[in-house]
């Protein structure tokens, strides 16, 4: 009941057909990595998840009911969602940033309250950017503005997650990082993440599920390792992998092309 | 930002105002006491000084007051819909159409309130010319970044009253020429009629203060903003109206007075932050303080003869604007 799912959706772009017929139920608990090749559909499947696309909120539903029957103040604050880049055209602290995902809910006149305050401060710290809290965002690099963007989406407090390339731009330690605090958030009651990601050594080792789109309309979804392997990666991205293992850890890695000929 | 500083952002400038107010009825080429003021606003006699006040500097301080308090909000309101700093009242067209308006019927030396119809009705024509080119964009459209090409719209039909008004300025007969500059430049000489900017401004407050925490998550993108539960197609048709008819509203008091649209919103930013919540008053205060006091100025310093106070507003604000940028950077 408590769980966002997709019956038979259909995704296109223009004339081109992203995805195909998709049913899939993302249940609380599961940590879901969306990856594919460019222009497979990625952002496109995310913001339907999230209701923002008109034609696709019909097939989408969340604990029972149709995107499209929410009110958008209910929706924002079960789901949330981080959009690929985020704008900044005018400067403004890290903290009153951060605290604009508080806005579903905003009471009364429309100010924060002293719990909203708090909980932009907790996620700021969750992600290490506690001593950011008075810096300007258009002084931070790439790295530290899309850290801000997570920060902000935890702020909103919604159960689900929807993050679009979450560890763009971050260097790998931080991506580590971010990806820890998210398996520590998730441990709470009914939460679940859906994420976007280009690296699937990182996917197969932090998300639970993933759900492989092909870029032609064809998708397979499942637990991480069986849907993140070398046979069908190699076919969604269209260029061949292999599993290599060392000491317990394993990494997909591209073939050589002199080996794969 | 929380609601007492803002408070208390809003009460200083609301206190200058009414500073600049007084001084505006006080001063001029008849001087008197603030008392005096007082008494021919409260019982008013046949007196020549009562005379002055209630009908020339009065109407003139409060058009002055409105139209400032209008420009400042629409500007403010349009660098929040475009995304874009330099986004400002006239931006969008909305002048360019009242003034190529109100210049045909100077041409045709009609009289003064045809010409404030006559600008009415061109920033209309023109907002109904934005509304129907950009239909996609403001009313139709998806949840998608619109500001690009929402601003070119704007930015072009503006360039096309532009030309109207250098063909109707190239063909004036010299006798008019002049009344056609001040028009352009911003002038409150002459008015009579405040009220309707002042209700207008009212209006404008009530319609956009409400939505002023929409207006914040605005600025981080319309999907962003979408996904936090504002409608954000909705919303941009009801800034773009508000925004619209207060630049109209402003332009047809006092013609199209420059710097201040655009300015007042910087300079309240960089002094108090970026928060719509307090910046939407906070300009409609400022704004009216500055077209106010730059319109004092306008008319004594070189008293009995009067400057635009478009002029006025310009020469203090760049030097003003850029001592506060710059010194920020640094």
């Amino acid at each position: 009941m408590n769980s966002l799912h997709v019956n038979r959706l259909t995704l296109r772009a223009a004339d081109r057909v992203l995805i195909a017929d998709l049913t899939q139920t993302f249940a609380p608990g599961e940590m879901w990595c969306i990856a594919g090749p460019n222009g497979a559909g990625k952002t496109t499947l995310i913001s339907a998840l999230a209701g923002l696309s008109k034609d696709a909120s019909d097939a989408i539903s969340l604990d029972g009911r149709a995107l499209k029957e929410w009110r958008s103040n209910d929706l924002a604050r079960r789901r949330a969602l981080m959009p690929q880049a985020a704008h900044d055209a005018f400067s403004a602290t890290v903290l009153d940033t951060v605290m604009l995902n508080r806005f579903p809910h905003l009471t009364g006149w429309g100010w924060e309250s002293n719990a909203d305050r708090a909980a932009a401060h907790a996620a700021l710290e969750a992600l290490g950017l506690a001593s950011f809290a008075s810096r300007d965002v258009q002084s931070l690099s790439g790295g530290e503005r899309q850290r801000v963007s997570l920060a902000a989406t935890l702020c909103q407090d919604a159960p689900l997650l929807l993050l679009d390339e979450p560890l763009s731009h971050l260097d790998l330690h931080h991506q580590i990082d971010c990806l820890e605090v998210l398996s520590e958030w998730i441990e709470a009651n009914n939460r679940s993440v859906i994420f976007s990601c280009h690296d699937l050594n990182l996917a197969r080792r932090f998300a639970t599920h993933a759900l492989l789109l092909d870029g032609a309309g064809g998708s397979s979804a499942g637990l991480v390792r069986d849907v993140l392997t070398p046979e069908r990666a190699s076919v969604a991205f269209g260029y061949p992998l292999t599993l290599i293992e060392q000491d317990g850890h394993e990494a997909l890695v591209p073939v050589m092309r002199s080996i794969s000929r | 930002m929380d609601a007492r500083r803002a408070v208390t952002v809003w009460s200083a400038l609301a206190f200058a105002a009414l500073a600049v107010f007084v001084a505006s009825l006080a001063m001029g080429s008849v001087p008197m006491s603030p008392v005096r003021v007082l008494h021919a606003l409260v019982s008013p006699g046949n007196d020549v000084l009562d005379e002055i006040v209630r009908t020339l500097r009065l109407p003139r301080a409060l058009g002055g007051f409105a139209s400032g308090a209008l420009l400042a909000m629409a500007g403010a309101l349009l660098q929040v819909l475009l995304r874009n700093p330099l986004a400002e009242p006239y931006v969008l067209g909305v002048s360019g159409g009242a003034a190529a308006f109100a210049l045909a019927a100077m041409l045709f030396s009609m009289s003064w309130w045809s010409v404030d119809l006559a600008a009415f009705a061109g920033a209309f024509l023109s907002i109904l010319l934005v509304l129907g080119l950009a239909r996609r964009e403001l009313w139709r459209g998806e949840p998608q970044d619109a500001s690009p090409r929402l601003l070119l719209t704007g930015a072009v039909i503006a360039a096309g009253w532009g030309a109207l008004i250098t063909l109707m300025l190239a063909v004036a007969p010299e006798n008019r020429l002049r009344g056609m500059v001040f028009w352009l430049t911003g002038d409150l000489n002459g008015v009579a009629m405040p009220w309707p900017a002042l209700i207008a401004l009212l209006v404008a407050l009530i319609a956009i203060v409400p939505a002023a925490p929409q207006l914040n998550v605005l600025l981080r993108g319309d999907m962003a903003a979408e996904a936090l539960g504002v409608r954000v197609v909705r919303l941009r048709l009801r800034v773009y109206l508000v925004a619209s008819l207060a630049a109209a509203a402003a332009v047809t008091t006092a013609g199209t007075i420059g710097f201040v649209g655009l300015v007042v919103p910087h300079v309240l930013r960089l002094a108090f932050g970026n928060d719509q919540r307090m910046l939407l008053p906070a300009s409609a205060l400022a704004g009216g303080l500055a077209v106010m006091g730059a319109d004092l100025i306008a008319r004594t310093v070189i008293a009995p003869a009067q400057l635009p106070v478009g002029v006025i507003t310009a020469l203090i604000g760049v030097p003003v604007f850029l001592w506060m940028l710059l010194r920020r950077t640094r």
